[in-house]
């Protein structure tokens, strides 16, 4: 029930048209790529998804956390602006339900978009490389390896939005740590663990013990922040 | 029977008193009107009833639930209106009531009356965003009573009314105890109100409860204590004065 009223609340916020807007235009980005300069790629000895995940996809996953940021932001900025929330908690429901509600709203936005942008990589794949037996496995398990990382990212954005009242000081925090994540060498395991830069791993950079690190990181961190907001609602309520 | 009582109930901010160990008593069925000036501690009072915010000392029940133990239970009994009206104003009035009436669990055709009762019928399909005040006000009551609860909590709920709407909202919350078979906690700074619509008052004022009974056992103590009672209005004033003076010229 909470995800329907947590979608029910973002109607005409532009949240929807922002998500498909964002994923067409990061998956726009391969095959603009691939159709002006196609001829550096497709010599290279490697999978298909591999040569086009690393040539694009330090500017996808950028896209795709900015929207998260931003969708975060849309979120409960309709809960504050008109003092909706404080209505919200006057009713037999748990603001931590709302929140979870929220997370999953924005995991399903964020699948649609990784799901837009598999698409494109997979067509790209397609048009412009032999096409291995292996393909659709290859573009499943990044999209499977993308979602796991995305959650962190998603968990975290939606806590910063909820701590503020003003959205633009959660919009500005939020883009700060975007531009954080983009700085971090991506050699350092440790410091690509900060939520906004998990995101930019890809599977076919690392081994298997490396993604087995990365996909338990991304599982505990997103936990760890569940249970973060949570105390926050919780301890809020004393200083109000 | 009392439906709404309290035991020496506080909220303070740091060294900041907003409410000092008050004792309300609530008779179900009754319009209780919560009567101070502004910054009493009236809106703390009910934030706290309604889990908004934690007491720090103290404790109250609501028809016979504990909080915060039954804190979810509390707030399915209860309609409130806080301070000023709060909605999605990127929402119809009708939308909004609707998330609210899944939330609580009702028919289809509660949003219908409660649009109905506070007269927005016709605007259900306008943004929230677009109602003028008096109408986002009346939209902050159908969200109180929807689905008629047994308790309402309504703050200050005629402010930003023109003269023909505070009419219509005084009738309506002196008629709900008859029509809804509700209790009525309603707050005011402003005496002239509270006395066309309540049944029994409480008087606040820095936090500390200054009178509860009925008007009539106002008038009485006010005059054994030598203080005007012709008017309502004066009587309130003296009161509220004499509490600042014995306080040390707070005011």
């Amino acid at each position: 029930m909470s995800f329907g009223l947590e979608l029910r609340k973002v109607k005409r916020t532009g949240f929807l048209p922002a998500f498909l807007g964002g994923g067409i235009l990061a998956a726009a980005v391969p095959v603009l790529n691939m159709a002006f300069r196609s001829e550096i790629y497709v010599g290279i000895n490697a999978a298909p998804v591999n040569i086009l995940l690393n040539a694009n996809w330090q500017i996808m996953s950028m896209f795709n956390i900015l929207l998260v940021v931003v969708g975060a932001c849309i979120m409960y900025n309709t809960e504050y602006a008109e003092g909706a929330i404080q209505k919200m908690c006057t009713l037999p429901t748990k603001e931590s339900t709302m929140f979870f509600g929220k997370i999953a709203v924005l995991i399903a936005v964020s699948i649609l978009l990784l799901l837009i942008e598999t698409i494109s990589v997979f067509g790209c794949s397609v048009h412009w490389f032999e096409v291995s037996a292996d393909l659709y496995m290859e573009t499943l398990k990044s999209f499977g390896f993308f979602l796991l990382l995305m959650l962190p990212t998603v968990f975290c954005a939606l806590l910063i939005a909820s701590l503020s009242k003003n959205m633009w000081i959660g919009l500005g925090i939020g883009v700060m740590c975007v531009f954080a994540a983009t700085m971090i060498p991506s050699q350092n395991f440790v410091l690509t663990l900060f939520p906004f830069a998990l995101p930019f791993q890809t599977l076919e950079n690392h081994t298997a013990d490396v993604i087995r690190n990365y996909a338990a990181a991304g599982a505990v961190e997103t936990v760890l922040i569940a249970l973060l907001e949570i105390m926050i609602l919780k301890v809020r309520r004393s200083f109000e | 029977m009392n439906i709404i009582e309290t035991q020496n109930l506080t909220k303070s901010y740091g060294k900041f008193t907003a409410v000092s160990e008050i004792n309300l008593h609530v008779p179900k069925g009754t319009v209780y009107g919560f009567l101070g000036p502004n910054g009493a501690g009236k809106s703390t009072a009910m934030k706290m009833f309604l889990g908004l915010t934690k007491p720090t000392g103290g404790a109250f029940v609501i028809n016979g639930k504990q909080f915060p133990g039954d804190r979810v239970q509390i707030l399915k009994e209860v309609g409130s209106f806080i301070e000023a009206p709060a909605f999605y104003g990127n929402l119809t009035g009708e939308e909004n009531l609707d998330i609210i009436r899944r939330i609580l669990g009702l028919p289809k055709s509660s949003v219908s009356e409660a649009l109905e009762i506070v007269g927005l019928t016709q605007y259900r399909k306008r943004l929230a965003k677009k109602y003028s005040l008096g109408m986002k006000q009346r939209l902050g009551l159908a969200g109180a009573l929807i689905g008629k609860p047994p308790i309402l909590i309504l703050d200050e709920p005629t402010n930003g009314l023109d003269p023909v709407g505070i009419h219509e909202i005084r009738a309506l919350i002196r008629s709900l105890p008859q029509q809804f078979e509700c209790t009525v906690f309603v707050s005011s700074h402003l005496l002239s109100e509270i006395e066309l619509m309540a049944d029994n008052i409480g008087i606040l004022n820095h936090g500390r409860l200054l009178f509860e009974g009925t008007l009539d056992t106002l008038k009485s103590s006010a005059a054994s204590m030598g203080y005007p009672t012709d008017n309502l209005e004066d009587t309130f004033f003296a009161l509220i004065d004499a509490d600042n003076r014995q306080r040390g010229g707070v005011r």
